[in-house]
């Protein structure tokens, strides 16, 4: 019990325990009103980000009556153990492994059944012998399928789960009459054959669809539980004078809080003394840290840099920026709808239809059937069910998006969830995220020019010497791109820096020199050549961030920093726009900028200074004009847009928050492959839909002849020689065609 | 034959799974649905006897919540 906590006055015991079996963010609703209503409990609050519920309860209950209460609604509460989450990451490996031994078992069974069907149908133990093996396959193994089915039914809708339960049982229990009662068909001259294989073989094939598919599957996202991660656990307040540590959930609005160098921001706030830049592209998106000094206002889950400062706390617990961030982001991932797959759409027009064509061929045969009228009707339209359901229905998705899963992987394209390939190649708008996804997303030195080339040697020494203590965040640019030139440092002293202006400093014979910008220069009065001027505006012009460089008397170097544009952005971005999607780009960063990327990479559609709730909203507005929306990103900023998009991809190079939420990543964070991803997408549907297309025709053209269509003519109906062709036939067209899109280009 | 229709806050189909065993469970209703595809996850029941109070009621031993909407 390392995690609860008594407290001794009123024996109420404070426990936090992991909640299993929570799927959503009303789910977590559900069990804190279940756990409320439950007697003896005083206090309840359940997170469903981390699975866990923290429960305040009297001595008239314990922790096993609360697990029976949560039990009895089919969640569950771990108890008693030291690694709670490891057990939860056990359950969900145990799931696979369940699937896996069905997969195995029904296999296991299935064979015998399968040899007996297809070599020895007429030898009678046989029939006896497939029978006791089949019921464990269906009843055990496959009563998924009856349990959705019969849900389905229920609400008068028909998928997948209709067709496998329909036909399986109705094979199954017409072999299982012809089994016990053989007799009755030969009194009337017909010969019973039974179908156990045929039943058995598409449980097993569409257990085995299931189990590739779960392994092309990684693991559930964590997005939430990283968020989380991103408010430190304790801060510092200032409380009578003296600094005290205290836990996060004691903090309160008005608290004066600390912040040291390197330390994360507890919570939002405003700054009342000291001085600093803040790391806030977990917020912004942007990667150049920005200054706080007096009256700024600081956000929970920034980075603070060389400096340190005190803020008074605003907004604490759940009213934080970032609180509010997980909050949309859960109910973006939450509250979408899923997506009704090709299969169960396909399946819910074929049910009814097979439905009545099985009516059609009872009716027809009681008129038309002669003497025999009533037993050639119930033969012939159960036929028509029991041929209905293609064995490879079950492999028709899977396999095509396993190989479309391993494609992806093969051009860097990390694939998480089979969803999104269904619905790339529908793609027809593109959300780019500015900074990291077009651009590197690190500034760096784009241009430089010095005024007397003949002493840049010297002149680069000091300037790298006093920009290696400069705290300025693009100071990093600078030193950088001088070191990568082999620039050794030069000795300075009276290093000062001058807060908004930049940095100055003396070299060893006493000349005074300074770093910063056009005000810093102007009011030393040092002088600026017209070159350096011309320079500084057209720079300034495309975006640049202008730094100058001077001796006392005039300016010796114009320096220009900017986040570069990917090289094959650009490209990309004409790529997609000749498929006829169009693309945006928002973000966070001035107008001037955005404009200037946006006039780079050829975009016509761009918006500058969002938020990250804007951009969610950006999207959704477009998904409300019937587009399918594909949004592109890579900060933690992003996350809440990227849940709400319809296809998410993520670059490699981002954050992890963005990696998680996203559905896809592009391992190189190169834009060119995300035609391709779309392209890959639409090779993937198509091989989906010609899987359906082979798995369903054999079984197809076995319907007219199961209704006895050919038996006026050769006295034909169906047995279990031409379901089992249908069966192999549709088997192999299904996996080689899928194996076929292996080859295909993206 | 009276229709209620709920805006409720059954979300997916974990959240259905929950719900059904107890609405299955209410003789007293004749046939009920979630549309999870809807943005308010509208629950329809048809019965003859219950009141929309009492709907509620029953969902609410599993900790769901349902609002009537009105037409």
């Amino acid at each position: 019990m390392s995690e609860s906590q008594i407290i001794a006055e009123n024996k109420a015991k404070k426990e936090s325990l992991p909640v299993t079996g929570m799927t959503c963010a009303a789910c977590a609703n559900s069990v804190e009103t279940i756990l409320k209503n439950t007697g003896g409990v005083i206090n309840v609050n359940v997170n469903f980000a981390n699975s866990m519920a923290l429960v305040e309860y009297d001595e008239s209950t314990n922790a096993e009556k609360l697990q029976k209460a949560l039990q009895a609604v089919g969640y569950d509460l771990i108890l008693n153990t030291e690694n709670a989450s490891q057990i939860q990451e056990d359950m969900q490996q145990q799931h696979y492994q369940d699937i896996k031994q069905r997969t195995i078992w029904s296999a296991i069974l299935t064979l015998p059944v399968f040899i007996l069907g297809m070599f020895f149908m007429d030898w009678i133990p046989g029939r006896w012998i497939s029978m006791v093996l089949s019921i464990p396959i269906l009843f055990w193994l496959g009563q998924s399928f009856f349990i959705n089915a019969w849900k389905q039914a229920k609400h008068g809708k028909a998928n997948m789960d209709t067709l496998v339960a329909l036909s399986t049982g109705i094979a199954f229990l017409f072999s299982v009459f012809n089994t016990f009662f053989p007799d009755f068909w030969h009194a009337r001259g017909i010969h019973p054959h039974v179908y156990y294989e045929a039943a058995t073989v598409i449980i097993t094939f569409i257990t085995l669809g299931k189990l590739l598919e779960e392994r092309a599957k990684s693991n559930t996202s964590s997005a939430i539980k990283k968020l989380m991660g991103l408010q430190p656990k304790t801060l510092k307040v200032i409380l009578n004078g003296e600094e005290i540590e205290m836990p996060i959930n004691q903090v309160e609005v008005g608290h004066t809080i600390v912040v040291r160098p390197g330390e994360k921001i507890p919570v939002d706030g405003k700054v009342i003394s000291g001085n600093s830049y803040v790391d806030e592209s977990m917020i912004t998106g942007e990667p150049i840290p920005v200054q706080k000094s007096k009256g700024a206002e600081v956000f929970a889950g920034t980075v603070n840099q060389k400096g340190s400062f005190r803020f008074v706390a605003e907004k604490v617990g759940g009213e934080t920026l970032l609180s509010q961030i997980i909050e949309m982001v859960q109910e973006a991932q939450g509250s979408k709808a899923p997506v009704q797959k090709l299969v169960d759409k396909i399946a819910g027009i074929f049910v009814p239809i097979v439905i009545i064509i099985s009516i059609i061929t009872f009716a027809t045969w009681m008129f038309l059937g002669g003497e025999d009228a009533f037993t050639h009707a119930l033969l012939t339209s159960v036929a028509v069910l029991v041929i209905a359901c293609p064995c490879a229905l079950g492999l028709a998705t899977p396999t095509a998006i396993m190989v479309g899963i391993g494609k992806g992987a093969e051009n860097n394209i990390l694939i998480k969830d089979a969803e999104s390939l269904e619905l790339g190649h529908r793609v027809n708008a593109i959300v780019l995220d500015k900074t990291g996804t077009i651009t590197e997303g690190k500034p760096l030195i784009t241009n430089v020019h010095w005024i007397n080339e003949n002493e840049s040697n010297h002149l680069s020494s000091i300037l790298l010497a006093m920009e290696t203590q400069s705290e300025h965040p693009l100071g990093e640019a600078v030193t950088n791109h001088l070191k990568s030139e082999g620039v050794k440092l030069s000795p300075i002293e009276k290093f000062d820096s001058i807060t908004g202006q930049g940095v100055t400093a003396f070299d060893e014979k006493g000349e005074q020199y300074f770093i910063g910008n056009e005000r810093l220069i102007v009011k030393n009065k040092i002088s600026i050549s017209e070159k350096a001027k011309n320079l500084l505006s057209q720079w300034q012009s495309e975006a640049k961030t202008v730094i100058l460089f001077a001796n006392s008397r005039e300016v010796v170097a114009v320096l220009a920093i900017a986040d570069k544009i990917k090289a094959t952005s650009k490209s990309a971005i004409q790529t997609l726009q000749q498929q006829n999607i169009e693309v945006y780009m928002l973000t966070g960063d001035n107008k001037q900028t955005a404009a200037e990327v946006a006039k780079q990479v050829n975009l016509q559609h761009f918006q500058a200074e969002v938020m990250p709730s804007d951009k969610a909203n950006f999207i959704k507005k477009l998904q409300q004009q019937g587009k399918i929306v594909a949004m592109v990103g890579d900060g933690i900023n992003d996350s809440h847009a990227l849940a709400q998009a319809d296809v998410s991809i993520a670059m490699g190079k981002g954050s992890d928050i963005a990696m998680d939420v996203a559905k896809m990543t592009l391992i190189t964070s190169d834009l060119q492959a995300i035609p391709k991803a779309l392209n890959l997408s639409k090779k993937t549907v198509i091989g989906i839909r010609q899987n359906l297309f082979w798995a369903f025709i054999y079984n197809i053209i076995g319907i007219p002849i199961a209704a006895g269509l050919l038996y006026p003519i050769n006295g034909f109906l169906l047995d279990p020689m031409i379901a089992g062709a249908a069966m192999a036939l549709s088997s192999v067209s299904v996996v080689s065609n899928s194996l076929r899109l292996k080859r295909a280009k993206i | 034959m009276k229709e209620f229709k709920f805006k409720s806050n059954i979300n997916c189909t974990g959240c259905l799974s929950k719900v059904t065993p107890v609405l299955d469970s209410e003789e007293k209703i004749e046939a009920w649905d979630v549309d999870l595809q809807s943005v308010d996850r509208v629950l329809t029941v048809k019965t003859e006897e219950l009141s929309a109070e009492e709907v509620k009621k029953a969902i609410a031993t599993v900790g769901f919540s349902a609002e009537e909407l009105t037409a």
